[in-house]
């Protein structure tokens, strides 16, 4: 035995002096030739594709994880191609700076990018303007929900992929609810309801709302019966040709946010400033607010809503249909004109792959654009799932009607927390109506 | 002393161990100063090359601000001069520096732009007065690119005159192809930052865009939790002043240096971070190197510790191990001397009992030869002192013979001679010593024989005998005058076939022993004393020859005794059984297939049954004499008849009477009675009626048929004791010593014998080889002469050209009793072999043997 370990002893010593000759003739050969090149030689540029993307002004050592699931298919397409993916990112400082969707426009009609991260909005504008390049050939283009292809062709292109089907829901502290006794609203009126006990009981804001997502109330209440009513195409067709007003649809949603707004149920003024989540995100999460509005992956991150405290549950919005889930799409486009088209379409089409989506579904835990694509969800987002699961939703966006509906209802709703009328808002949209159908 | 070693050891390696911390301390200190003095050189180096980095960056930019309002002057200077300016702007085609280009003629408030849109110069804000080359520069905005840009104004001048004013945007994106790429090697972050609005108005790529924290100076503080209230003022001072500004901060848990470069007197910032180690790299490399050759020389000498520990352990090691086998041997050594000394002190304390045994009967030798002397005329004295001194020297010799016996025993000289014996002829030879012993001291002497399979055995007949003999005669001698010895053989059960497995006891009710006797009573040069045994003289090596000789047989002795009620001796003995012992054929030959035997005693008829059992002759047994009577008179075919004269409840004449008349007169009855029963002789004389003595064996069984066949036939058995002298022969005798030779020449001649003595076998050899034919009857030649000793002198007469030479019998007398000495004898050719001193008895009967009784 003690034979054994003395044998051990100089072994390990032998392999110590080796590594030190080893390490110290390495250090003795690096002197310099005298006639050499001492300029240590460039690497090779690599290619780059300049992507347009969001930033999300949270604190940096936070795991978000809408980015990482993002960073991942970026990562996936940057290894299989080769490529260097850069990031271009803007926000706005305040209000009264340009939108993330303004710049996108700006930087997509200058061809300063080559990939767009885009609102459905955005989307529709820029492909009727031509600056986004059909996707049709993309290979994964087959595996695509119906739903999405509809929703981001335009002119019988499709513009735009999206890597998740964003649905936008109330979250809601179940907690204050049961506190109050109350159940959580189906319809306007139930939703009034709650927010008057609210009220009444002293929370001051029953709903914490930003300048972008008040809109999800209108679609939900407008469109209700034209998603879910069995008549969808010809509704739209009739709105299409000016037969039917967007403002009739409308008008009942514009009304019920007005009446939020009256009631104090909504700061408006906060709202109209606040950006998504920043605005209302920290009463909500501190149980001083009940409801908010909320995409879906916002219940899976923990710059977001991950990570309540108390029992979340995210419904849909009120409707006469009961709880309507609001559909809408944020996609991946490529400038007409990129720089480096052809390398962020090789992009894309990694990004978008079932492979890609996968694993860009099971980091957020979202609805896949794939049909073939299938995760498990938070417990939170149970009873949005299941209503999406029946095909009760409305979408907020379709390129299949003439006029833009994200953006531009966004807008109007803006000038509603501004102080506006229903009735202007109505007129409004009946403008924008008309401005669509003369082109 | 150990201790004080162990002391000493510690406290040298306690101080070894010190020794060696402190030189440790001492150098790790070196190397930690020199390490820090060597990353704080680095570190001024680096920030020195830092901000001659960033003096460069910003003189870059400088540059090309310069540039372009130079280049600005030269457009607004052209434009002049054309005679349709505003159709100059419009046709005027955007590049990557000046992205926009507009004019506002004096006296309108809007102009006109080459994108083609209405240019309304209040959009922008050139209220800060900032300049470059003269030139004002407008806050940085988001253009209509959506990417940050500046506009920089210049008036248009003719003649003189201001005819307009010249606005041109550049974008912030063109500075970023001026800039270094992978600063730091791409570990440190680069912003370019519009002073006046804070705004990050460039992010250069592969920089950290991945990263929050890059909207303004404000999310930049916040991202990378800049909160230090002070820094944050120095910073605002600068800010307004237009200095530089170089501070410590932790950006994501690592040192970072921080600093905020004014460019163009401030207007615009170079804000970022380098971390630390990105700075210190070369010094990082050189404390890593430090580091690891610190660590080689310490892990050397920390080896060179451990080798020189092992090698001290291993000397350690050696040293106790030498000194265990010292301590051994030393222990060895000692326990040897004690050994010796305990030997020495036997021999002594043997040699005193010796001494005082030989003298005790030499004493009685030499006193009685005195008295001999003084009354040789008085016959009946004469014979009781020659009795005496027979005794005494009789008791001399077999001291001797024991002595010699043990010491043969102990060297494992003794070879056992294995040969085929009876039980019977042991039992007899024992009985026919021990008994006139027990006698003498008037004791009973009961023999028993019980369960014993085979009579005829293997073994050493002699040597059984002596453990008898000295088991036996010890028991006389410790038994008191009228008390009994019980000698036992018993069959005891059989481990294998081929061994008969007997069992000794000795048995007597005489003084007994002490339990501490018990322990040492084999030991050698021992004897029970106490006031009685003292009395009875010994070697005190019978016991221990016992023992020996029974564990050279492969067999066992035990001992138990009590004080004053007596002692048992058990010996048991695997013998092996010779084959084919059995002597059918003589009972057959007889005529005798069945017999009956009328014995009280169960255990008797059944060794006699067990005995008789391969002699193929049927045995019936009867336990008492009327049972017995009836077999003889109805079917029993009996040829002869065995009875017990102990027979209990009747007399034994009776009973023998009764069983002769229940038999036909020609069948032969034999009594089995110990040798002292009263009575059997009578009624042996009646006629076909023998006496067998107990106890029953097949042997003499068989001789005392034979017998009473040839007293039948008439035949008397001469008796084989004739004539006691020897008379009328003469004997050549070769003996050196002149006693001796006296003795021996005396004693022939009161045999009527004549001797004629030579000193030694050379003049043996020469008086023979010049005899006559049947001059001598017989040579007695001692073995131990000088000149030619008895064995080479017989081989020499054997070897003579006599056919005499071959006949004559020669006689070894010699001291040297042994049995190998016998073989010796033998083989030298001898006839016969007797042991000094002469029994004259045991000589007469040799020679009579050996010249055939010619006399």
């Amino acid at each position: 035995m003690k034979i054994e370990i003395k044998k051990y002893c100089i072994k390990t010593v032998a392999v110590c002096l080796a590594g030190l000759s080893v390490f110290s003739l390495t250090a003795c050969g690096a002197n310099g030739d005298p006639g050499k090149d001492l300029i240590i030689s460039e690497e090779v540029e690599e290619r780059c594709v300049n992507l347009y993307s969001p930033m999300e002004k949270t604190d940096p050592d936070a795991e978000n994880v809408a980015r990482s699931a993002t960073d991942k298919t970026v990562i996936l397409a940057e290894e299989q191609l080769g490529i260097k993916v850069a990031y271009i990112t803007y926000t706005a400082e305040d209000y009264k700076d340009k939108t993330y969707d303004d710049v996108a426009l700006d930087r997509a009609r200058n061809d300063m990018d080559d990939l767009y991260l885009l609102n459905p909005d955005v989307i529709r504008t820029l492909g009727e303007e031509g600056k986004l390049m059909d996707l049709s050939g993309l290979a994964n283009v087959e595996n695509l929900r119906e739903v999405v292809k509809t929703a981001n062709t335009v002119d019988g292109k499709l513009v735009a992929v999206p890597q998740e089907v964003v649905a936008y829901g109330l979250f809601t502290n179940k907690e204050l609810f049961d506190q109050y006794d109350l159940e959580l609203p189906e319809t306007p009126e139930e939703f009034l309801e709650c927010c008057r006990v609210f009220k009444e009981n002293g929370i001051e804001t029953p709903i914490g709302a930003n300048r972008w997502w008040l809109e999800t109330f209108v679609f939900a209440q407008a469109y209700a019966e034209l998603y879910n009513g069995g008549n969808t195409e010809a509704e739209i067709e009739a709105l299409n040709s000016g037969e039917a007003k967007y403002s009739d649809y409308m008008r009942p949603g514009f009304a019920f946010l007005k009446e939020i707004i009256d009631k104090g149920y909504v700061d408006a003024g906060k709202a109209r400033v606040s950006e998504a989540i920043e605005g209302e995100g920290a009463d909500f999460l501190d149980g001083k607010t009940p409801i908010v509005m909320a995409y879906w992956g916002a219940a899976n991150t923990e710059t977001a809503y991950g990570a309540t405290e108390f029992e979340m549950q995210v419904i849909g919005f009120p409707s006469s249909r009961g709880q309507m889930p609001v559909i809408s799409m944020t996609g991946f486009g490529i400038g007409v004109n990129a720089e480096h088209g052809e390398d962020a379409l090789r992009a894309l089409e990694i990004m978008t792959s079932d492979e890609a989506l996968q694993i860009y579904a099971e980091t957020n835990r979202v609805i896949s654009p794939s049909q073939n694509v299938e995760v498990d969800c938070v417990p939170a987002l149970k009873p949005l799932k299941d209503r999406i699961e029946e095909g009760v939703y409305v979408l907020g966006s379709n390129a299949g009607m003439k006029m833009e509906q994200w953006g531009n209802t966004c807008l109007i709703v803006r000038k509603l927390l501004d102080g506006a009328t229903v009735d202007e808002c109505m007129e409004e949209i009946d403008r924008l109506q008309e401005e669509s159908l003369s082109k | 002393m150990k201790k004080k070693l162990n002391g000493n050891r510690k406290s040298k390696g306690s101080s070894l161990l010190l020794s060696i911390i402190i030189v440790f301390f001492v150098l790790g200190t070196i190397v930690l100063s020199v390490s820090h003095k060597i990353s704080r050189e680095m570190s001024s180096s680096a920030i020195q090359n830092l901000s001659e980095s960033l003096d460069l960056i910003k003189c870059t930019i400088e540059a090309i601000l310069n540039n372009e309002a130079e280049f600005q002057k030269l457009i607004a200077h052209e434009i002049a001069l054309v005679e349709d300016p505003e159709e100059y702007i419009r046709s005027y085609e955007k590049n990557q520096s000046m992205v926009k280009m507009s004019l506002v003629l004096s006296g309108e408030t809007k102009g006109v732009s080459n994108t083609g849109e209405t240019f309304l110069a209040e959009e922008l804000d050139f209220s800060l007065g900032d300049t470059v080359k003269g030139l004002e520069v407008s806050r940085a905005y988001m253009n209509y690119m959506g990417t940050w840009a500046y506009t920089m104004k210049c008036p248009v001048e003719k003649d003189g005159q201001e005819i307009g004013m010249l606005y041109v945007e550049y974008t912030y994106d063109f500075l970023d192809r001026s800039l270094p790429t992978g600063f730091y090697n791409k570990k440190a972050m680069l912003y370019i930052m519009d002073a006046r609005s804070e705004r990050f108005v460039l992010k250069p790529k592969g920089m950290g865009e991945r990263s929050a924290g890059h909207l303004n100076l404000e999310d930049f503080y916040r991202a990378n939790s800049i909160e230090d209230e002070n820094i944050r003022e120095n910073v605002n001072d600068c800010l307004k002043t237009g200095k530089n500004i170089l501070f410590y901060h932790d950006i994501r848990e690592k040192k970072s240096l921080n600093y905020m470069w004014a460019v163009n007197d401030g207007t615009i910032y170079l804000v970022g971070y380098v971390p630390i180690e990105a700075i210190q790299q070369e010094g990082k490399a050189v404390n890593q190197s430090i580091f690891i050759v610190v660590s080689a020389m310490l892990i050397a000498f920390l080896l060179c510790c451990l080798f020189y520990y092992l090698n001290q352990r291993q000397q350690n090691r050696l040293r106790k191990e030498r000194e265990a086998e010292r301590e051994i041997h030393n222990k060895q050594l000692a326990e040897a001397l004690q050994a010796a000394q305990i030997a020495s002190n036997s021999k002594t304390m043997f040699l005193s009992n010796m001494s005082h045994d030989i003298r005790t009967p030499m004493n009685a030798v030499l006193g009685f030869t005195t008295l001999l002397a003084m009354d040789a005329e008085n016959p009946v004295k004469v014979r009781e002192y020659t009795k005496k001194i027979m005794s005494s020297g009789q008791h001399l010799l077999s001291l001797i013979n024991d002595i010699l016996d043990v010491s043969k025993i102990e060297s494992g000289k003794v070879v056992l001679n294995i040969e085929k014996f009876t039980l019977n002829s042991l039992v007899s030879s024992v009985d026919a010593i021990i008994r006139p012993m027990a006698k003498s001291k008037n004791q009973t002497f009961h023999v028993e024989v019980t369960g014993i399979q085979h009579e005829y055995l293997l073994g050493d007949e002699t040597r059984i005998n002596q453990i008898l003999i000295n088991l036996l005669s010890n028991a006389i001698k410790y038994t008191q005058e009228g008390g009994n010895i019980w000698f036992r053989i018993l069959g005891l059960k059989q481990h294998s076939l081929q061994f008969e497995h007997i069992g000794i006891e000795v048995e007597d009710d005489g003084y007994g022993m002490m339990p501490e006797y018990l322990e040492t009573i084999f030991d050698a040069f021992t004897r029970a004393e106490n006031s009685t045994t003292n009395k009875v003289q010994g070697t005190g090596l019978g016991m221990a020859i016992t023992k020996n000789i029974v564990e050279l047989m492969g067999g066992t002795i035990e001992v138990s005794s009590e004080v004053d009620k007596g002692s048992l001796f058990r010996v048991e003995l695997e013998l092996r059984i010779p084959e084919g012992q059995a002597d059918k054929q003589f009972w057959e030959k007889n005529g005798i297939r069945r017999i009956l035997a009328v014995d009280a005693d169960e255990e008797g008829s059944k060794t006699i049954q067990a005995l008789m059992k391969e002699t193929g002759v049927f045995v019936d047994t009867a336990s008492r004499v009327e049972e017995a009577v009836d077999l003889l008179r109805h079917g029993g075919d009996y040829h002869l008849a065995l009875l017990d004269w102990d027979i209990p409840d009747m007399d034994g004449r009776q009973a023998a009477s009764e069983l002769r008349m229940a038999m036909p007169d020609s069948m032969p009855l034999f009594l089995l009675a110990d040798c002292d029963a009263q009575g059997p002789e009578e009624m042996a004389e009646t006629g076909r009626t023998g006496i067998l003595t107990k106890p029953f064996f097949v042997s003499a069984f068989k001789e005392k048929i034979l017998e009473m066949q040839m007293e039948q036939r008439g035949e008397h058995i001469i008796k084989a004791i004739g004539s006691e002298d020897l008379e009328g022969l003469r004997f050549l005798a070769a003996e050196d010593n002149d006693i001796n030779a006296e003795i021996l020449a005396e004693i022939l001649k009161m045999e009527g014998a004549d001797c004629e003595i030579v000193e030694n076998g050379r003049l043996a050899v020469e008086r023979f080889e010049t005899s006559e034919k049947g001059e001598f009857d017989a040579i007695l030649m001692d073995v131990q002469m000088p000149v030619m000793n008895g064995h080479d002198a017989t081989r020499a007469i054997r070897a003579l050209k006599r056919q005499d030479a071959r006949e004559i019998p020669i006689i070894a007398m010699t001291a040297n009793a042994f049995a190998e000495d016998e073989k010796a004898a033998l083989d030298a050719g001898m006839d016969a072999h007797v042991a000094k001193p002469i029994d004259i008895e045991y000589l007469k009967q040799v020679i009579k043997q050996c010249t055939g009784g010619k006399q």
